[in-house]
């Protein structure tokens, strides 16, 4: 499997950076993320983390580090919360971190709706 | 959490004495300029870090409305792609900040709106964050709807949502929303 790795790009900052190792099942999700049509920007995150949960079946460890994301992108990463909840059900180790800025108490909320709603568990740290 | 007791006049505008304008803008909302002026949003809301982020969030949530259901737009021909014509308005008060969008709907889509309106301005907090979850998880990711941004406009200001009708003919209207932000110290 291939590794993901998306570089942020001061003229495009709707896009996040990502880096996902297939080798050890760390992903990383960091910036702001606020794009139109969300979903094509995330489709082969989803996909990549189908394919490893398939067929590499090793732990993964999810860390979330947005300080902003629109709505679309919610329900983007509720499908990849989604398909780690499936993972865990079938056996598969899953970690996921949310780091927040203490400063942005609607972030907090968010992320302890998110938990809820993906019925995960989350280690939430302050950045 | 509870709503604040916020002064809302749903027959018109928040009845206020004249704000100054931080900004307006008036033309295609392509991402790339509502990228510049978020970040012009950002810095002259910087010595209000409470609202800021608030501020931002919506800001986005309310011009990709704009931009995505627009009916009066701009045909991309490359990839025919659109981008909504629209309306935007910032404006300070000593006490608040307002954020404005207008852009044009099908008058059977405004009555949608305005009822959607009312529905989230008068349904309490914790319910209406279930309605998110609801919404969220309901939606296929190619067409979470504008709805979403309105139920989370009016979360995260803690106000009403404040929007106004104009017919432009039979077919056509003007939305106009107004979402507004108390200062420092109220959140």
């Amino acid at each position: 499997m291939e590794n993901i790795e998306i570089n942020r790009n001061v003229s495009t900052p709707y896009y996040p950076s990502v880096y996902f190792d297939a080798s050890s099942g760390m992903c990383e999700v960091s910036g702001e993320s606020y794009m139109e049509e969300a979903y094509k920007f995330y489709l082969p995150l989803i996909n990549w983390i189908k394919k490893y949960t398939e067929e590499e079946k090793g732990k993964l460890t999810l860390q979330v580090k947005l300080i902003y994301f629109n709505t679309s992108t919610s329900k983007c990463l509720l499908d990849i919360f989604e398909l780690l909840k499936k993972y865990k059900q079938q056996g598969g180790q899953i970690e996921v971190t949310w780091f927040y800025d203490k400063d942005d108490p609607d972030m907090v909320d968010e992320v302890r709706d998110f938990e809820k709603e993906a019925d995960l568990h989350f280690n939430i740290r302050e950045f | 959490m509870t709503w604040k007791n916020t002064p809302y006049n749903p027959a018109g505008s928040w009845k206020i004495d004249p704000e100054t304008p931080v900004f307006t803008f008036e033309g295609p909302f392509f991402i790339d300029l509502l990228t510049m002026l978020g970040n012009y949003l950002k810095m002259m809301t910087s010595s209000h870090q409470a609202i800021q982020k608030k501020l931002f969030r919506i800001f986005v949530e309310l011009t990709q409305n704009v931009s995505n259901y627009s009916e009066e737009y701009l045909q991309i021909n490359q990839d025919n792609k659109k981008v909504g014509i629209g309306e935007l308005r910032i404006a300070e008060d000593q006490n608040f900040f307002l954020l404005t969008t207008k852009n044009l709907v099908r008058a059977r889509d405004a009555n949608v709106l305005s009822q959607r309106c009312e529905i989230i301005n008068q349904t309490p907090a914790d319910q209406l964050k279930d309605l998110k979850r609801e919404l969220r998880k309901s939606s296929a990711g190619y067409m979470l709807g504008a709805r979403i941004g309105l139920v989370q406009a009016r979360l995260i200001s803690m106000n009403p949502l404040d929007y106004i009708i104009f017919e432009k003919n039979m077919d056509y209207s003007y939305f106009k929303l107004t979402v507004k932000f108390d200062k420092d110290g109220e959140y």
